[in-house]
């Protein structure tokens, strides 16, 4: 079963990884903050070594998107970010799992203080109506 | 050569962080199968784990561990020469779909019976109970189905680096436990072919439903499927489930060119064009039912097959004999309980007692993020006149279901329903 984990932040100045730029992060002493990277780096490696990561990317500022939107039927193009809400998606993980529970316990370990994470299954080409 | 005898974990990992990549690439200089020489490589480093310790480690560990290597991969390519060459020689790879239908070339029964021997011993090691179902159905394509690493990863359109990890991982937990190199004792043979039927059983419904979008990967693996359940059954034609889960693969398969019409879409088994399904197909798998449920005990494959022969002999929907369906999938709920099991039951108890009997069955199905009870409720409601009902009922299944087909066609019957069907005021 494949999954989307979405990772909704707002880091500032934006970085990566978002924790390092994250206020709920800045009172927390270097060990713990370099334990919760440390922990995170170990889950991705093991995703990898159990072949359940399909693939994923950090993303950039979203001030540096462009956005393109339809107007009175002409194309209007502008610059980002997208939403003015308090957090942007900063980055995704694709993941392929046994479960629905390993797919909530690998975005737990994503989660952290200070941003959302949001796990999406994926549709697919499959299917049966019988 | 021994340099020292203390070797603890935190030193192979660093070996093999070092190393595994100038092992794979000078093993990829020679074979080019990557997934093959990543395999070898790791095969090496448990070698390496299991020897070290007790001779201590070599001067030149990355010369012996590409030694070693290269002569499992030299191994594995000769065994899989062997294999391919005997079942060449046997014609079962061109009879994979159709039996052995031709007369001049049939394999003799003794050489059919080595090959499916064969290949049963290596299902069964693939099956281990280490291992976990998907990672079951992997090992088996790549290990006795002869499918590259790359065409069982566009099968589950996953990259291919991903899934030759999931294989070299799944034979490295085999090598761990030791159960790569031996066979299941007498006391573990009976579960264990239960878990190879599952295997083959989920390798044919990958296929079926047509789940990576590229027929020719799709049809190799229900191919491949039917190629497994031919060899358990030569294996042991005595074995009633050996006997029902081909012949419960040969009549679904049979139905494959009525599941979807012109335009792409699915099409329900009550209105699929029935000559388009295979008749040769039928024909072998009622023969094979005919054979097996009068032997002895009735399991789960041989019931589902007969349910699916029920299908398959009317000569249109309305003709199915649904009583015998329910008779069917009654046993079934008795010797294989499962929510597919009793949601197929709802279908059938709702075909013979109404639709109102078969929303009873329905509601012992627990919890509600399994999107087909949702699509089941809508129809019984749709035919109970319940019109608002049916909707939400195919809004909810709708949203649930992970299939974009299934859910544009659930859409679809939301569309239809909008245009035809009002609330009684």
């Amino acid at each position: 079963m494949k999954y989307v984990i979405l990772i909704q932040s707002n880091p500032q100045p934006w970085g990566h990884p978002t924790s390092d730029y994250l206020p709920a992060y800045q009172h927390q002493s270097q060990e713990t903050r370099d334990r919760a990277n440390a922990d995170f780096e170990d889950m991705l490696g093991e995703l990898g070594e159990r072949g359940e990561l399909v693939g994923g990317e950090a993303l950039g500022d979203p001030a540096t998107s462009r956005l393109f939107r339809w107007a009175d039927g002409d194309r209007v193009v502008s610059d980002g970010p997208y939403a003015e809400g308090k957090e942007h998606l900063a980055g995704f993980f694709l993941i392929d799992v046994e479960s629905q529970e390993r797919a909530e316990q690998i975005a737990e370990a994503f989660s952290g203080p200070g941003e959302t994470v949001e796990l999406r299954p994926v549709m697919g080409g499959g299917g049966d109506v019988d | 050569m021994a340099t020292s005898t203390e070797v603890d974990d935190t030193a192979y990992d660093e070996i093999w962080r070092e190393e595994h990549r100038h092992v794979v690439a000078a093993l990829a200089r020679r074979h080019g199968d990557r997934g093959d020489c990543e395999d070898a490589a790791q095969q090496a480093f448990l070698a390496a784990a299991e020897s070290w310790p007790s001779e201590g480690v070599p001067d030149r560990p990355r010369a012996w561990l590409i030694r070693v290597a290269s002569r499992r991969l030299i191994d594995q390519v000769r065994a899989d020469a062997a294999r391919r060459e005997r079942e060449q020689r046997s014609g079962l790879q061109e009879h994979a779909l159709h039996g052995g239908a031709t007369e001049d070339d049939h394999p003799s029964e003794h050489e059919e019976t080595a090959v499916a021997d064969d290949t049963v011993e290596l299902m069964l090691r693939c099956c281990h109970p280490s291992l976990s179902p998907t990672s079951r159905v992997a090992l088996t394509l790549r290990a006795v189905g002869g499918l590259s690493t790359r065409e069982i990863a566009a099968g589950f359109l996953v990259p291919e680096s991903t899934m030759a990890q999931r294989i070299s991982r799944a034979r490295a937990t085999l090598s761990r436990t030791g159960a790569r190199f031996s066979s299941p004792t007498v006391d573990e043979l009976p579960e264990r072919i239960t878990a190879v039927r599952h295997v083959v059983s989920m390798i044919f419904t990958e296929g079926h439903q047509r789940s990576s979008g590229d027929e020719v990967v799709d049809e190799a693996f229900a191919r491949e499927a039917i190629r497994l359940a031919r060899a358990l059954h030569a294996a042991d034609p005595a074995d009633t489930e050996n006997a029902g889960l081909l012949a419960l693969l040969l009549l679904t398969h049979a139905r494959t060119p009525g599941r979807v019409d012109g335009a792409g879409r699915l099409v329900p088994l009550g209105q699929q064009d029935r000559a388009r399904w295979d008749p040769a197909l039928i024909v072998e798998g009622v023969r094979l039912l005919q054979e097996c449920l009068p032997a002895g005990e009735v399991g789960p494959f041989q019931l589902q097959a007969a349910v699916a022969a029920v299908h398959a002999e009317a000569a249109d929907v309305e003709a199915t004999d649904w009583p015998q369906i329910l008779v069917l999938y009654r046993m079934l709920d008795r010797v294989a309980p499962s929510a597919s099991t009793t949601l197929a039951l709802a279908v059938a108890t709702a075909e013979v007692e109404g639709p109102g009997a078969g929303l009873d069955v329905l509601a012992r199905i627990e919890g509600d993020r399994w999107h087909r009870p949702h699509a089941v409720r809508g129809h019984l409601l749709r035919r109970l006149g319940d019109a608002r009902g049916a909707r939400e009922a195919f809004a909810t299944a709708a949203r649930l279901t992970r299939s974009i087909p299934e859910q544009r066609y659930l859409n679809r019957l939301l569309t239809e329903m909008g245009d035809d069907e009002h609330d009684p005021a």
